[in-house]
């Protein structure tokens, strides 16, 4: 019998072969390519519901497909990475498959290398799914669009905010050993961080911190100025949720600059309410610490988890 | 300040270098002729493993030769199976050391499971392969070629039954087609040891049989054999040596007949024999595996040295010489007996000696 021992990549890819069959006859992959389709016939779908229920007509948009961001939000980020990546390492031990998989030449780190590449190249085929389908909807529905070219770049964007959430899942899941504690972990950090982190923004002007956490962010305006109603200017989230959108409107309005405010309450009426402008930065500051933070928190929970399933021992 | 070593704290298991370099991949290809010569392909020195305050395998010296079908023997609990996984590098020990194969086993060393084969206790396969698809990306991850994998892949089905379920999902086989695909990935690499983690559990009385038979069968293809079972006449049907573990501590360790004649001594075979004259004697004494022969009466008191059955022998001998066998019974403890006495579980004797 020939074997080649040197074959690291012929073991990888054996991994990523085990990891995509198991997403493909669990049909956890058709489940997502649902999700997306279903999200994305969604948006593409709203003028058209809100008109038959007596809203105004649907115009031709030429920028629909760009400002859509394919249906996706900071949800439907922590929803996929869940899917994807929930089960990868905790399900092999809760079955107790791990055992024949762990006996076999391929080191652990092998094994980890391949969950999580087999995980991406699940939601890489998903999210492509949905932005062809959204620019071709998009072309339908809305007629010929802008900016077409920039849709990869909401493609990257898409895959850095989800790679976030799926380390935290992986996190959990290596840790506790289990798919639930690893989906509601993940799922109750991103609540957490999305309520506690607008209520603290708004209200507290401490917005700032959760730019540095995995989420929404913080909420700024581009070219903004507070008016006694809130203030003017387009919304910008700062958080790594937003990281293709800002890549997109990066492109399209360089120049931009984020305004911050709070809010002071000073009575229960609304022109008590009173808009403070904290301080500004340049975007391309924003979309730099989204996409730093993003890494680093990649970084460290796939480190974390890697060695913790490095020296995890099978006892079960 | 004391310098930290990357390595050693990252894979603990690798021997320190000094430096995180690429020195710590070990050479993967294997000198055949030394396996050739390799005395024991399994050799463990205090192996120690405990669980908090349980110590579960107390300071193991393991020796299983090559060639042989070593039989891992104890009572449940008493450390079989956390001593298997260690083998397997799936448990880390706490003290003591492994050599497997003539190479010391590390943490996360996979290059030394690339000539193992490891059955688990009721294996877990996952159920979304086919059974065809398991071996084959199973066959990737030793390494194998196509062509490899093309000749071994149905050879295995074939040798294990499953050849016509093969493109079957593994969650609709039965317990017993999980386990015979258990066995089949275990011998995927044509491996020099195989572990078998209590390979009869769980199954139906045919079942068990067809696992004994393919075992035989691996054993006939000259793979040595080191299986853990708490079944005492699974061991004494299919093993040559046999290792008896209690509470971690390995209480006997030898040939299954040695195990059995230092404990209770030397198997009596006694005949009834008419015309029992002296030269039936003395033909019996020549008998090679005959230790000693008196006479009780008409009476012979054979001490045979082996485990084989040796009635037809003793009995064509006795008939040379001119005697009748009129019956024939083999007295002595069976390997439950013996079994029993190690564990110190023999009530009867026990009650016996007070």
């Amino acid at each position: 019998m020939s074997v080649n021992h040197s074959g690291w990549t012929v073991k990888f890819l054996a991994v990523i072969r085990y990891e995509l069959l198991w997403n493909l006859r669990k049909k956890k992959f058709l489940g997502m390519l649902i999700v997306a389709f279903a999200l994305a016939t969604l948006s593409l779908a709203l003028n058209h519901i809100a008109y038959a229920l007596g809203g105004p007509p649907v115009e031709l948009n030429p920028d629909f497909v760009i400002n859509s961001n394919a249906g996706l939000s900071g949800f439907v980020f922590v929803l996929f990475a869940i899917v994807t990546t929930m089960n990868i390492i905790s399900a092999e031990f809760e079955s107790g498959t791990i055992v024949p998989l762990l006996a076999k030449p391929v080191s652990r780190t092998t094994i980890f290398l391949g969950k999580l590449f087999a995980a991406f190249l699940t939601l890489l085929a998903t999210y492509a799914f949905l932005m062809i389908y959204m620019t071709v909807g998009g072309f339908v529905v809305f007629g010929p669009q802008n900016n077409l070219h920039l849709v990869p770049l909401f493609l990257v964007g898409a895959l850095f905010s989800t790679l976030i959430w799926i380390a935290i899942v992986l996190f959990f899941g290596t840790l506790f050993r289990s798919s639930l504690i690893a989906a509601f972990g993940a799922l109750g950090i991103w609540i957490g961080t999305t309520i506690i982190g607008s209520i603290i923004g708004i209200l507290a002007g401490q917005g700032w911190i959760f730019t540095y956490i995995p989420g929404s962010g913080n909420q700024g305006f581009a070219n903004g100025s507070p008016s006694p109603l809130g203030p003017i200017g387009t919304a910008v989230s700062t958080g790594t949720d937003s990281i293709g959108s800002n890549l997109i409107n990066y492109i399209l309005h360089p120049s931009w600059e984020i305004t911050y405010y709070k809010i002071n309450i000073a009575g229960t009426t609304p022109d008590q309410v009173q808009w403070v402008r904290l301080y500004s930065e340049p975007f391309s500051n924003v979309i730099l610490t989204s996409i730093a933070v993003a890494l680093v928190y990649f970084i460290v929970f796939v480190a974390i988890s890697w060695y913790v399933f490095r020296r995890a021992q099978i006892t079960e | 300040m004391n310098r930290v070593d990357l390595k050693t704290f990252f894979f603990p298991g690798q021997k320190a270098t000094g430096a995180f370099n690429k020195e710590f991949k070990v050479d993967p290809r294997v000198n055949t002729e030394e396996l050739v010569s390799l005395e024991f392909v399994i050799k463990t020195v205090d192996l120690t493993k405990k669980y908090g305050d349980l110590v579960a395998v107390d300071r193991l010296n393991l020796e299983v030769e090559a060639d042989t079908v070593h039989g891992f023997l104890g009572p449940n609990g008493a450390g079989k199976t956390t001593t298997l996984k260690m083998l397997v590098g799936l448990l880390r020990p706490d003290g003591g050391s492994i050599s497997v194969l003539g190479q010391e086993l590390g943490w996360d060393k996979p290059d030394v499971r690339s000539r193992i084969g490891y059955m688990p206790e009721l294996p877990k396969l996952p159920k979304h392969l086919k059974g065809r698809e398991l071996l084959d990306i199973y066959g990737r991850m030793y390494g194998m070629s196509k062509d490899a994998r093309e000749k071994q892949v149905p050879r295995l089905l074939d040798m294990v039954g499953l050849k016509k379920r093969e493109n079957d999902l593994i969650g609709e086989y039965s317990k017993g087609m999980q386990q015979r695909l258990g066995i089949a990935q275990a011998l995927l690499n044509e491996p020099r040891l195989v572990i078998l983690d209590e390979p009869s559990l769980g199954l139906d009385p045919v079942g068990m049989v067809e696992i004994r038979e393919i075992m035989k069968e691996i054993a006939k293809e000259g793979v040595t054999v080191f299986l853990s079972s708490h079944l005492l006449h699974e061991v004494e049907q299919v093993c040559t040596h046999v290792t008896i573990i209690n509470k971690g501590v390995a209480v006997a360790s030898d040939t299954l007949e040695q195990v059995s004649t230092k404990v209770r001594g030397p198997s009596i075979l006694e005949v009834e024999v008419d015309k029992l004259t002296e030269t039936v004697i003395k033909k019996v004494k020549e008998l090679p595996f005959v230790a000693d022969v008196s006479k009780d009466g008409k009476k012979l008191l054979v001490e045979v040295k082996t485990r084989d059955d040796v009635r037809s022998s003793v009995s064509q001998v006795i008939a040379a010489g001119g005697g009748v066998v009129m019956s024939m019974n083999l007295k002595g403890e069976s390997l439950e007996d013996v079994f029993m006495d190690l564990l110190g579980k023999n009530k009867k004797k026990v009650e016996a000696a007070k």
